[in-house]
């Protein structure tokens, strides 16, 4: 019995030491990965001089920044491309994802393939004649150019991830209200669009980081006085200053929104991504 | 579908809102133009900054807005927007090849701007912006102000470290540097400031003093027709000397990846560096009367050339509505009060009988007007784009050590080769 | 997943379950669904055509071409034999492969991290937030850091120097090949919010029954973790092994852009840093739509192995 006893608490605390050397090393990850956010924070408080030194703080960053970008105008920018962008593709995506998913005909699968595999081409490779394209019919003088492109590019995925969510609806349940008389668009709108709130949330959040944070496109397709922050930031970072501290503060204003949507949709983005995997 | 009320309304949005002006061609109503510019921070920001607002007061119904831009793609939005045919009105554009690569969408000014107005213009610099860079073809850019690309050196640092003369060849510029390191100095730094952050220094500076050590101006057409090849065996020599700098220690250690090489210079701590006009009134404000300037001596003889080279203006693009306003602050840059806000911005104007009054540029005109030094071109302004890009990507390590001289050499060689010969004639297009 | 119960005969409609009528009320009803089918599907499909289907098209044509956009002089195929004996390009292809060689480290460091999670230690909750908070920064924003920490005077050198090791400072973003570690590192780090994510929620969709019946018999954490958990997990794996390749990939450009510029040298030129150069840098376009094509083909090449790895595994097609 003492035996036992005896094992049972050398293993107890094993355990608990196995659980702070566990804790101790989570600790030191988050240190890694935090520590370019304290890096960027620490100095977008310091004035040329003291980024230096790497000694006190100050707010003439802040004040640079809002002298050499205009940086209000800019957030309102990434924001209603960012707006434009996502809702399109969650029209789109829903629709055919629905479509897909329940109103098969004929060849749907391969149109599917079709639209899903478009994930696979990279931006590089046709972006020149997109540029081309899209300036020939004068959208690359206002936003439509971009919010065009980074719709099409979203569509891919959010289209396999909607009709991924969509099978999981029961085929009765579609039929029955259309037979009540719904119409299979309004039944849509009205049954399937509510069940499939998480999945809208997933899409939303990804395309809105991805959007929010894109440069290539911005920088091209946006003409220069409708830039986002991310463009504006790039094309800070490259020649208009060469002092850092501007630069650590627009780093700053511009991850935040991200940060924020990310947070608040954390949960339904776990979901979301469960159930893209098809389970 | 909603998807299509969402495009339909942006598409609105959009023939609503094109860029550019926001009157008619008639300089009568109020009117804004646009200047898209790549200065980054140099004093030619500041210098186009005061020209504009000049430009306003004497026409209060014209706004002139200026546009920084990125340096790494410049020109590639440049011509985004000449497919999209809207953008600026005017732009920053670079002289020599560049015009003529661009031209497609600039306007010829001549005509344009009256020739009496064009002809107060140094014709050494307005030649280099029009066709077979003959002014009497018409200019496509007013040049903004005349550059030099050209050594800076610290003379109170040169006195500490005992160096009496300036260097003027290979083995005295060696020796200077060992007396520099002796005395606790950088010799010679080398960095990015000033340019993009993410790029390494632009090593075409270094190459015009090279060849200007190499071959005599008349004979630099040759480097464009491949008539000298890149390959041969004085620029070997010449970058095999270059590169020795940097391994005896003549230069800083992470020449690639130094970013504070101007800070570094204004601070005394490093003693010469190659830069040029759009620093010069950075170097005296820090200096003082310590800053000088010099030819880097890149030669085995006595250095005898300098560059002396507008480098880069002010051209009007074609799609532009505002015409008559455009033609209006590029007539103004032709103007003795134009000259004198280039001048209080530290460069060196570029219209006949004006002057510079900070004495280190001042110093660089009677290199040549006195000095007897040749006044060469910029060579990446003379040579073809495509065999500058490669030497911009190798060159830099090679002056690293990390890449060897026959290989980068080679490189630039092949990039000519495989040009179509049309881009490699006996005479500019 | 189910959402709802299935409907019991008895409450489908009358007309439904009736002969003839019943067989032309579905036959309408299946019209019905084409057409409404075809019409949902339709902006989508529209969509990707116009935006993506057709300039891929055009790539291929302009890539034969000596084109800045306004104007196109036809060169022909033979650019592409060209390209095949262009070192540069090679050189180029090459530092995508290397590249790749991160990818494993992209995936297995957070399969460890999510597994740390997964222990649900106090708090954890809290760590994986913060984990995967640097997903929310821009890669721009990434880049201005790494460019800063790797640099001789930056503070990777600080920190080796705090702890003795200041006689090994480097400047890796000033050679060739220590930029490109550097680049991976930077990759690597940023990939690890992603994809711990990603394994975690894997994770927690399995049936605990199962690791507990391994440990009744006797197995180790770390044999649990390889011969029961991993083997769970292989769909996860996947989906991370997608997203990371295709992020290696794609997003690797604007670290590119703004920590090396794709040097020194050609040390840090990826092929898509490649394609952004020849049309931003250079303005020859049809060079860079020549190299996106090839882009294209690899991409393709290796998005069809992917799906025949994928595919044996998965039950329901499409």
């Amino acid at each position: 019995m003492a035996a036992i006893r005896q094992s049972g608490r050398s293993s107890r605390l094993n355990k608990k030491m196995a659980i702070w050397a566990l804790f101790t090393l989570m600790v030191i990850i988050a240190v890694v990965m935090l520590y370019p956010f304290w890096y960027i924070i620490d100095n977008a408080f310091r004035s040329a001089g003291q980024f230096d030194r790497q000694a006190g703080h100050s707010l003439s960053g802040w004040k640079e920044l809002f002298a050499n970008l205009p940086v209000t105008g800019q957030l309102l920018n990434s924001t209603l491309v960012c707006a434009a962008s996502i809702a399109i593709i969650l029209i789109v995506s829903t629709t055919a994802g629905f479509a897909f998913a329940k109103l098969r005909y004929r060849g749907s699968g391969m149109v599917f393939l079709l639209v899903v595999s478009a994930l696979m081409v990279p931006l590089q490779s046709i972006i020149f004649p997109e540029i081309v394209n899209l300036g020939n019919v004068h959208l690359t003088s206002s936003y439509a150019g971009a919010v065009l492109v980074y719709a099409a590019l979203g569509t891919p995925f959010a289209t396999f991830l909607m009709a991924t969510y969509y099978r999981g609806i029961s085929d009765e349940l579609i039929e029955a209200a259309v037979i009540d008389g719904l119409g299979y668009e309004r039944t849509f709108a009205q049954i399937a669009i509510p069940l499939s709130l998480p999945a809208i949330a997933t899409v939303t959040v990804l395309q809105f980081i991805q959007i929010w944070d894109d440069l290539l496109v911005a920088l091209f397709f946006l003409p220069t006085n409708q830039r986002t922050i991310t463009a504006g930031l790039a094309t800070l970072a490259t020649g208009r200053t060469t002092s850092i501290p501007p630069l650590m503060a627009g780093s700053l204003i511009s991850a935040i929104p991200a940060i924020v949507v990310y947070l608040i949709f954390q949960r339904h983005l776990v979901k979301g991504l469960t159930l893209g995997m098809g389970k | 579908m909603a998807a299509a009320g969402v495009v339909a309304a942006l598409l609105a949005a959009g023939c609503a809102s094109s860029g550019g002006g926001s009157g008619g061609g008639t300089s009568s109503g109020p009117v804004t133009i646009t200047i898209a510019e790549n200065y980054g921070t140099e004093q030619n920001a500041t210098a186009l900054k005061n020209l504009a607002a000049a430009f306003h007061k004497l026409h209060p119904n014209i706004t002139v807005k200026i546009q920084p831009q990125n340096g790494d793609n410049y020109f590639a939005l440049l011509q985004k927007d000449a497919i999209s045919q809207s953008g600026p009105d005017l732009a920053v554009m670079w002289t020599g090849l560049f015009t003529l690569q661009y031209k497609s969408f600039l306007t010829n000014l001549k005509g344009e701007i009256p020739a009496a107005d064009l002809a107060r213009v140094d014709p050494d610099a307005l030649k280099w912006t029009s066709d077979s860079f003959n002014p009497a073809n018409g200019p496509y850019v007013i040049p903004l102000e005349n550059q030099f690309y050209i050594g800076f050196y610290n003379k109170a640092d040169f006195t500490r470290a005992g160096v009496t003369s300036v260097p003027t060849d290979w083995s005295q510029l060696y020796a200077a540097c060992a007396k520099l390191k002796k005395a606790g100095f950088t010799p010679l730094v080398y960095g990015n400031g000033g340019q993009p952050i993410s790029a390494t220094f632009y090593p075409w500076y270094d190459m015009s003093y090279m060849m200007i050590g190499a071959y005599p101006v008349s004979q630099w057409q040759g480097l464009y027709s491949g008539k000298i090849p890149w390959t041969s065996a004085t620029i070997k020599s010449q970058l095999s000397n270059w590169t020795k700098l940097h391994s005896s220690g003549c230069t800083n250690s992470d020449v690639v990846t130094n970013t504070n090489n101007l800070g570094q210079f204004e601070s005394g701590k490093a003693a010469m560096m190659v830069d040029g006009t759009w620093d010069t009134a950075k170097f005296t404000s820090a200096l003082g009367s310590k800053v000088a300037a010099f030819a880097p001596p890149f030669s085995d003889t006595p250095i005898k050339g300098v560059v002396d080279f507008a480098g880069d203006g002010i051209a009007q693009m074609s799609y532009s509505p505002n015409a008559t306003a455009d033609g209006e602050f590029l007539d103004f840059m032709t103007t003795t009060q134009a000259a004198s806000i280039i001048n209080a911005a530290g460069l060196i104007p570029a219209i006949n009988g004006t002057t510079t009054s900070n004495p280190v540029n001042q110093q660089m005109l009677d290199l040549v007007s006195k000095g007897g030094m040749t006044a060469y071109p910029m060579l990446d302004n003379v040579v073809q784009g495509d065999v500058v890009n490669t030497g911009s990507k190798f060159l830099p390590s090679v002056l690293n050590g990390t890449q060897s001289v026959t290989a980068a050499l080679q490189a630039m060689q092949t990039t000519l080769n495989q040009l179509p010969s049309s881009q490699r004639g006996n005479t500019f297009p | 997943m189910s959402l709802t119960e299935a409907k019991t005969p008895a409450s489908v409609p009358a007309a439904a379950r009736r002969g003839r009528s019943g067989r032309a009320t579905r036959s309408r009803l299946s019209r019905r669904r084409r057409r409404a089918g075809i019409l949902l599907s339709l902006p989508a499909v529209a969509l990707v055509i116009a935006l993506i289907g057709i300039p891929v098209g055009q790539a291929v044509y302009y890539s034969m071409t000596q084109w800045n956009g306004l104007i196109a002089t036809w060169i022909g195929p033979s650019v592409y034999t060209a390209l095949v004996k262009d070192p540069i390009f090679w050189r180029v292809v090459e530092n995508n492969g290397l590249l790749l060689l991160a990818v494993p480290f992209a995936i297995g460091i957070p399969l460890i991290i999510a597994a740390l999670l997964n222990e649900h230690v106090r708090g954890w909750r809290f760590f994986r937030s913060v984990y995967f908070l640097p997903t929310a920064i821009s890669w721009v924003v990434i880049g201005m850091f790494a460019q800063r920490f790797f640099s001789a005077t930056g503070v990777l050198n600080n920190l080796l120097s705090q702890v003795g090791f200041g006689a090994s400072a480097t400047d890796m973003l000033a050679g060739e090949h220590s930029a490109l570690v550097a680049l991976a590192i930077t990759f690597i780090w940023s990939m690890v919010g992603t994809n711990t994510i990603i394994f975690l929620t894997g994770m927690a969709t399995l049936d605990p029954t199962l690791t507990e019946a391994a440990r009744v018999d006797g197995l180790s954490r770390l044999q649990i973790f390889f011969r029961v958990t991993l083997p769970l997990l292989t769909r996860f794996i996947q989906f991370s092994f997608v997203i990371t390749v295709i992020s290696a990939f794609s997003a690797l450009f604007s670290l590119i852009f703004v920590m090396t510029s794709g040097g020194p040298g050609f040390g840090t030129t990826t092929l898509e840093f490649f394609i952004y150069q020849a049309g931003f840098q250079q303005v020859q376009f049809g060079t860079a739509a020549l190299y996106g094509v090839v882009l294209f083909v690899i991409m393709a090449i290796a998005g069809l192995v992917q799906l025949r790895l994928i595919k044996p595994d998965d039950g329901g097609g499409w």
